[in-house]
């Protein structure tokens, strides 16, 4: 599809990675915004708190955007395609189409 | 969550999201001061003058003349959300066509960090002091006041009135020289 999937980079967050790096990214700048807010106050310069602010939002982009490794840690457990599907016919037909619809819509 | 872009544009829309919050704390810290100040206002010359007023009708009109002397601190009035003061002098008085008459004759803009503790002398004033009649001539009460109009960050756009004005009455004769 396209030029990282030819050398196998991942470039997926897993669910779990996806909950964390927003999480980490709304307490970074909320931080950043809210130390901002009283250094500004205290120095009376609002400019400050503007830049401050600025300083978390690009440490945020730099933690929760690119698909860091960190947040690969709980990949999905895949049930193991089974290969007997098609021999058996119609052993357990119920159960089967469940779990092919599954496989297709989670890929 | 699931993209680079869908994230980038989480974040950004958070972060815009925070910084219109901490506006508005910027604006409520600011809102319920109190931004009058002194001023002393003196007028060491006062003259008026009788000339046609090109700029309108071309008929004899009273032209005041004044210099003035102004003193203030203002710089209690800036803090973080005052961005710069715009100053102006101005001249209420009534004559027999008008019940009140204001008329701005000087005006200066004050940048944060620039000196805001005035001391002038003898200053002329910026605009001309023109009365739509004959209501200068000895007049027995004009008053000038200083205002002042706050430009903030966030919120409103306050005039403010300085504490202390000046009356002063004009000549009962024109000057007939040249200012």
């Amino acid at each position: 599809m396209n030029v990282f999937d030819r050398f196998e980079i991942p470039l997926h967050m897993d669910y779990d990675g996806q909950r964390r790096a927003e999480k980490y990214s709304k307490i970074i700048i909320t931080l950043f915004g809210a130390v901002g807010l009283i250094w500004g106050y205290i120095i009376q310069r609002f400019s400050q708190t503007v830049y401050i602010l600025g300083a978390g939002f690009i440490l945020a982009t730099i933690i929760a955007v690119p698909p860091w490794p960190i947040y690969r840690k709980k990949p999905l457990q895949w049930q193991k395609p089974r290969s007997d599907d098609a021999k058996k016919g119609k052993a357990a037909p119920a159960n089967t189409e469940q779990n092919t619809n599954k496989t297709k819509k989670k890929k | 969550m699931h993209s680079f872009l869908s994230r980038g544009n989480a974040i950004i829309a958070y972060s815009l999201s925070v910084l219109a919050l901490l506006t508005f704390f910027c604006f409520l810290s600011t809102e319920f001061l109190d931004y009058r100040a002194k001023a002393k206002i003196s007028t060491p010359k006062i003259l008026v003058k009788n000339v046609p007023d090109y700029s309108a009708s071309r008929r004899e009109n009273d032209l005041g003349y004044l210099t003035f002397d102004l003193q203030a601190d203002l710089t209690p009035l800036f803090n973080w959300n005052v961005k710069q003061l715009f100053l102006y002098l101005s001249a209420e008085y009534s004559t027999p066509n008008n019940a009140l008459n204001q008329v701005v004759l000087w005006d200066k803009i004050i940048l944060r960090g620039e000196n805001a503790l005035l001391d002038f002398k003898n200053m002329n004033i910026k605009y001309y002091f023109w009365d739509d009649g004959h209501g200068l001539k000895g007049n027995p009460n004009v008053t000038l006041t200083l205002s002042w109009n706050i430009i903030p960050n966030a919120g409103r756009l306050p005039i403010i009135q300085s504490i202390g004005s000046h009356s002063f009455k004009f000549p009962s004769e024109y000057t007939t020289d040249r200012l």
